[in-house]
């Protein structure tokens, strides 16, 4: 799925200018399986991409289209079938549902597409150090925590691109570079590609385009 | 799963205090109904007469005797009680103007005969298809309606006879002959049993007989209406019964009984089934109540579902079918409980001598049909409306 943006603005930021290197305003397109790095200070606009990208917010100038059709032109249904097949996203705020367990939250979105293969969450929650987390309420996690349950549960479905909005935000550099491996094995297995936005440390990222915001 | 991130870990107060008032709503509203159903039906299968039907006569006083007050009807006077908002419709009870004897007609039996009374009403007055009901010259039979009384004065004379009695079944194979006769001439005509009643002590015969027999063989006396047949509007018993004290009239004591009866158990139940409609409303209003609350409780786990991928149609139905099970739950134990208030109702009636209807009626299943419908639709458009609103949010 070829990913187009074209003179996008969010409609808080009309009244700005943006030089040509800004993501807002220009054009771009992401080929499948790019991997690319949306580099930004706060206040900038990640969380707002990834809510144009999936579809949460139109308040935008310009257009989006995925497949050279406008994602605003897409139905509920379309918005369903993509979001259980071709785009998957790890939010900010993670949502994840903190009264049930580990397992429940991954079974819980996996199940979407009727592949969850418990063997293979089992694997990524151990790759990442949550091995003894599976029965446990996310009640009960770290910040740090919920944001590797957050990214395998993500990982757990089909997908063409991955957004992950600051992902490894609460994360030290080597749990981050665990995930970005997991991330990157994902990818290679789908030939999917991602979309990553982080504040400034690009240290545990690996990425072959980098655009800023 | 779905249902225990949804479900689970609510405050369900609310919830069973609404599924309390669904099961007793139900069980009265479906009681009620049955019973409307049923005393309104109540005497309809035994009385050839139409239900709501009474036979009225002035009520005869010694000034009536010493011909100081008439006891016949004037047609204006009919014309005038047409107009009373609780009478559907009045007509004359036509009487014979000429000698009637019925004669049996059967090598079987003694001959017996009598001298007879034979009336003849509207057809709409009469609970009998109206193809055998009628006559005309030529016909081989005058199709009859037997008072109940004859026939048990008849048995009371086979008895004393020391002949065999004759069962209703019997009676209705027995061949009559009707000899009728001004005194300068006479014929004989074949008739039939074709029903019993209870409530006019005349023989009924078909209009057109009556028509033929009074043009033909009247004595030429001026036929007087002493009897006339009203139909009262359902329900409405009471204000009749004041019309007819009022004006000096009276009926078989049997017809106002049932007539009273009916009119005050129907008024009865008609005041539950409407408290009963309430309560099944009311209740219902506090079950969609706990689902808009239970969507606003989970407005996160909604919203995050949809972004998860969840078809917003998956998660409507989570929400219906869960309120949808419920009610059916519920409103089935509410028609269990119906059935066992009806078998201990139905005793109550029987102990007082009244033998209604024992099957369970079309309208409980309806009544339940249509609550079940409408919670269904209403259930249905509070999913559909709090789940998409939370679409792309």
């Amino acid at each position: 799925m070829e990913l187009k943006f074209e003179n996008v603005i969010p409609e808080p930021f009309a009244s700005l200018t943006f030089d040509s290197t800004s993501f807002w305003g220009n054009s771009w397109t992401l080929s499948k399986g790019e991997r690319v790095l949306l580099n930004a200070s706060s206040g900038k606009g990640k969380t707002t991409f990834t809510h144009f990208t999936y579809g949460l917010r139109t308040d935008f100038k310009g257009t989006i289209s995925f497949d050279n059709q406008s994602i605003k032109d897409f139905s509920i249904e379309k918005w369903t079938e993509i979001r259980q097949q071709k785009l998957a996203v790890v939010f900010q705020d993670l949502q994840l549902f903190s009264q049930l367990t580990v397992e429940d939250n991954l079974q819980l979105k996996a199940s979407l597409t009727g592949n969850f293969d418990s063997e293979k969450a089992k694997y990524y929650l151990d790759f990442v150090g949550l091995a003894d987390k599976w029965n446990q309420k996310c009640a009960i996690l770290s910040m740090g925590q919920l944001q590797r349950v957050a990214i395998i549960r993500s990982l757990l479905q089909p997908f063409e691109w991955i957004i992950l909005d600051e992902p490894f935000s609460h994360l030290d550099i080597e749990n981050a570079s665990k995930c970005m491996q997991l991330i990157n094995k994902r990818c290679d297995e789908l030939k999917a590609g991602f979309i990553l936005t982080t504040l400034n440390s690009t240290e545990a990222v690996s990425f072959n385009r980098e655009i800023k915001l | 799963m779905i249902r225990k991130l949804l479900f689970n870990h609510q405050d369900k107060k609310q919830l069973y205090i609404a599924l309390l008032g669904v099961f007793i709503g139900i069980t009265f509203l479906v009681t009620s109904v049955h019973y409307l159903l049923r005393v309104s039906e109540f005497g309809k299968d035994t009385e050839i007469i139409g239900a709501n039907i009474l036979v009225i006569q002035r009520k005869v006083t010694s000034s009536s005797t010493l011909n100081l007050t008439k006891t016949d009807f004037e047609l204006e006077e009919i014309e005038q009680m047409k107009k009373e908002p609780f009478i559907d419709d009045v007509q004359a009870v036509v009487s014979n103007n000429f000698r009637v004897w019925l004669e049996l007609n059967e090598k079987r039996i003694p001959p017996f005969k009598t001298d007879v009374f034979i009336q003849a009403v509207d057809k709409k007055f009469l609970d009998v298809k109206s193809d055998r009901w009628k006559w005309k010259e030529g016909d081989s039979f005058v199709p009859i309606i037997m008072p109940r009384d004859f026939i048990v004065m008849l048995n009371t004379f086979m008895s004393a006879s020391g002949i065999p009695q004759i069962s209703d079944e019997l009676a209705l194979d027995i061949k009559f002959r009707l000899r009728i006769s001004n005194g300068q001439k006479e014929e004989w005509v074949d008739s039939k049993i074709i029903g019993f009643t209870n409530e006019i002590p005349a023989l009924l015969v078909p209009e057109e007989f009556m028509d033929y027999a009074n043009a033909n063989f009247s004595d030429g006396s001026e036929a007087n209406i002493t009897q006339v047949m009203i139909a009262g509007k359902e329900g409405e018993f009471g204000k009749l019964e004041a019309y007819m004290d009022e004006h000096g009239l009276e009926s078989r004591n049997s017809q106002v009984v049932v007539s009273r009866l009916k009119s005050i158990v129907g008024t009865l139940f008609g005041v539950i089934s409407g408290i009963s409609v309430i309560a099944v409303l009311l209740s219902g209003l506090v079950l969609i109540q706990y689902l808009q609350l239970l969507m606003t409780n989970n407005k996160y786990e909604i919203r995050t579902l949809l972004r998860l991928g969840y078809a917003p149609k998956g998660l409507i139905n989570a929400f219906f079918l869960y309120f949808l099970k419920l009610f059916v739950i519920i409103a089935s134990l509410g028609f269990l409980s119906f059935i066992g208030l009806k078998i201990i109702v139905d005793e109550i009636f029987k102990t007082g001598g009244i033998n209604l209807n024992q099957s369970i009626s079309w309208i409980s299943f309806i009544t339940l049909a249509l609550s079940l419908f409408i919670f269904a639709i209403s259930s249905l458009i509070t999913a559909n409306k709090g789940v998409l609103s939370l679409h792309n949010k």
